[in-house]
């Protein structure tokens, strides 16, 4: 049974710890895919989304709107990216190594720019688009899935395209990039 | 079709959903009117950025790693549910309190057997918690030369060993007859021997070339976190029961039916280890806790089929340092592992799957090697793929399809291969004084497959009728023997591990139902003659290949956006 993010978080605070797995595997790539136009490399990205995953897991009491969960694990990754850039930086070594990604990163805004604009959708579009994309079922496996008549699961998408290509035009709009995941401190 | 009609239907037709009908009026429509076709484009192009997206990520795992944390989180704060657990186990906060962890969460779901099972395997992990080193030698069902992770039911067993220098610092090697890859500390490098192309990671990487499942076992305490996780998440059944081993000591046995997900006609369904539907067998002794074998069966219409054992496992023992070194051959062919952006790279970017696998056989046709590269990740083309593919004809391109496994596309193509002249070395100098064949050459006498006799060719109960066939006479009948697919008369002329890689490319083409005589290409065997420099005879031979029918491998590359050729040829 496929629980909502605002019922997995209640059963973890209940006392469930396991079913924060769902969490993780649920949004697992979809992060990692935002950390990885932030870091280094895949590894980074990989122990920067872990880290990220077990912040969020003890600062679960603290989120006061559980259907906003990813959007809040984002800000909780921005932060940690940020930390292992900096921790970088006073390693000579790995300054050097630093030095040679900060463009590259700038470059890559555009990329990071999908999953928070997904991030940004309702729920129910949100998990379409994961399911289709980052669980790579297809349109039939996802309306099965989910229980949907095939038709409901072409119009929800439909529904979520235009929604992520208005934030990502006004995200292309905005002034300042950089400043990003400043938009997901803690609520 | 009006234009609110077409926008009601963009995404149906963007995902292929379309009825041939209600498609040729969109398409109809989208060709009047410009601004349904921009949103069409709209559509197209952001759900491309997803898919690259889905794919660039179709590999990250980090469930079980988190969830290790998170319950050790948990664990740090003492709940009564961890002192409890600590009472009953005594584990502390040591290497085994990742898997002390995730049993934790098998109590919270799983029944009393299988918590009990996590527990041995808890054990397990612990007796081996302070490995510095692990060898083991297993026997898999694969071809001898195909990716680690290659899985065949219809091939005999193939000896695979690792090496596992975990402290002071990581190190690997995975060998099988005719593939080897060695980490050593700064590179990863991998060979395959029979075609001496090797490709380098020029880091150390924790897994590489498709040996992640290998080194998953060789690592106890990851086992346990994947096994549990995996289990957890997706409902496989775990067991547990006592058996007693050869020496006489109790064994505890834990048995984990291990669901890949894939439906039954999923095309990778079963190919690999991670595709496969298997039921995984670990044998620890009771005693010290350690684990001792390993058996691995595949489920399959036919039955289980017992495609992995490992029985020979040596714990911190040291490990000769020339265990590290990989000796290439002088004329290896390195493989660059990395498309480039071309001028035209657009071009090549917006085809389909379909048209990509054209192109590319196309410039294979024409022998357009640079051309043929732009749909390669590995460059530059061989000689062995030159002279196979070079000149062949496109008699059919299908249509792509996927599999549930991964993001590649898979092209049903049918082609012929042009008639080739090739040479096959024979000797006698062996104790069976018969001839065997021990090389294949290409039309211009260059090497193009050392077929090495590890033992020599055994004397035969009737060896004398061998011992007079000339050596023409002797590929003649390798070649009729190979026709009829009698794998015991083709042993008698080659050596074991390529009767093996046969039998592999014949039950891949079984599973696609094909018939597999129509692909054995027709020989007609020539003269022969006697080269004192290398004290051996060379016969000839013209080889018409049938029809090739396969299902091609495309992979899209990030950087790029382009098609690239993964496998199927």
């Amino acid at each position: 049974m496929d629980l909502t993010d605002r019922e997995c978080i209640e059963r973890c605070r209940d006392g469930h710890p396991e079913d924060f797995g769902r969490l993780v595997d649920r949004y697992q790539k979809p992060l990692f895919s935002w950390l990885a136009g932030r870091v280094k490399d895949g590894q980074q990205a990989e122990e920067a989304a872990q880290e990220s995953f077990v912040r969020a897991f003890t600062s679960l009491k603290k989120l006061r709107k559980p259907e906003s969960f990813y959007s809040w694990l984002l800000g909780i990754a921005g932060r940690v990216a940020k930390e292992q850039f900096r921790s970088e930086e006073h390693s000579r070594r790995e300054r050097e190594a630093a030095e040679a990604i900060a463009p590259d990163a700038t470059s890559r805004d555009e990329d990071y720019q999908l999953e928070e604009a997904i991030a940004a959708l309702p729920e129910s579009h949100r998990q379409m688009i994961l399911l289709r994309y980052y669980e790579g079922l297809s349109c039939q496996e996802v309306a099965t899935r989910l229980g949907l008549p095939l038709g409901t699961v072409t119009k929800t998408l439909s529904r979520a395209y235009a929604l992520l290509r208005q934030e990502l035009a006004a995200r292309e709009n905005a002034e300042s990039k950089i400043n990003k995941p400043e938009n997901y401190e803690l609520r | 079709m009006n234009c609110a009609e077409c926008r009601d239907n963009l995404v149906a037709c963007a995902e292929g959903l379309l009825e041939r009908e209600p498609l040729l009026e969109l398409q109809a429509h989208l060709k009047t009117c410009a601004d349904c076709a921009a949103e069409f484009r709209a559509v197209t192009n952001l759900q491309q950025r997803l898919v690259v997206r889905g794919q660039a990520t179709a590999e990250v795992s980090i469930v079980g790693p988190v969830m290790r944390r998170v319950l050790q989180k948990k664990k740090e704060k003492e709940s009564v549910m961890s002192k409890i657990f600590k009472y009953r186990w005594g584990f502390g906060l040591s290497a085994a309190a990742g898997a002390a962890a995730i049993i934790l969460i098998t109590f919270l779901v799983f029944p009393k057997t299988a918590a009990t099972a996590a527990e041995v395997m808890a054990r397990g992990a612990q007796a081996v918690a302070k490995l510095t080193s692990i060898h083991f030698r297993g026997e898999l069902r694969t071809s001898p030369q195909d990716n680690f992770s290659y899985i065949n039911a219809d091939c005999s067993f193939c000896t695979i060993e690792l090496w596992e220098q975990f402290e002071p610092d990581l190190k690997w090697r995975i060998e099988k007859p005719l593939r080897v890859a060695v980490m050593d500390g700064d590179s990863t490098t991998s060979l395959i021997k029979n075609g001496d192309v090797a490709a380098k990671i020029p880091k150390a990487s924790i897994n590489a070339f498709d040996s992640g499942w290998l080194q998953q076992i060789a690592n106890l305490s990851n086992t346990i976190t994947n096994e549990l996780t995996n289990a957890l998440a997706k409902g496989w059944k775990m067991n547990l029961t006592e058996g007693t081993g050869t020496n006489g000591r109790t064994e505890d046995i834990v048995t984990i039916e291990a669901k890949s997900g894939l439906p039954a006609d999923d095309y990778l369904k079963n190919q690999f280890f991670e595709t496969a539907d298997t039921r995984r067998v670990y044998v620890f002794d009771d005693q010290t806790e350690k684990l001792e074998s390993v058996k691995i069966y595949l489920h399959t219409d036919a039955g289980d089929i017992l495609i992995f054992k490992l029985d020979q496992i040596d714990y911190n023992q040291p490990i000769d340092p020339s265990v590290w070194k990989l000796n290439l051959p002088a004329d290896v062919s390195w493989y660059q592992n990395e498309m480039q952006k071309l001028p035209d790279n657009e071009k090549y970017a917006s085809m389909t799957a379909e048209q990509a696998t054209r192109a590319f056989f196309e410039a294979c046709s024409q022998e357009n090697w640079s051309e043929a590269e732009k749909f390669l990740r590995e460059s530059p083309v061989d000689y062995l793929t030159k002279q196979y593919l070079g000149g062949l004809e496109i008699i059919s391109i299908g249509t792509a399809f996927t599999s549930k496994a991964g993001p590649d596309q898979f092209v049903p193509y049918e082609i012929r291969l042009r008639p080739q002249e090739f040479y096959l070395r024979v000797s006698n100098d062996n104790p069976a004084k018969r001839y065997v064949i021990t090389g294949v050459y290409d039309s211009k006498l260059q090497l193009l497959q050392e077929l090495k006799w590890t033992n020599a060719p055994p004397i035969l109960p009737d060896n004398d009728a061998y011992s007079k066939l000339s050596p023409a006479e002797a590929v003649r009948d390798y070649f009729a023997a190979q026709s009829r697919l009698d794998w015991d008369e083709m042993r008698k002329f080659t050596p074991e591990y390529d009767v093996e890689s046969d039998q592999a490319e014949i039950g891949a083409a079984r599973k696609e139902g094909l018939d597999v005589h129509k692909l054995i290409p027709s020989r007609e065997v020539g003269d022969a003659f006697w080269s004192a420099e290398q004290s051996a005879w060379f016969v000839k031979y013209i080889e018409t290949a049938g029809i090739k029918k396969m299902n091609l491998a495309l992979g899209k590359d990030k950087p790029t956006g382009r098609w690239f050729v993964d496998g199927g040829w």
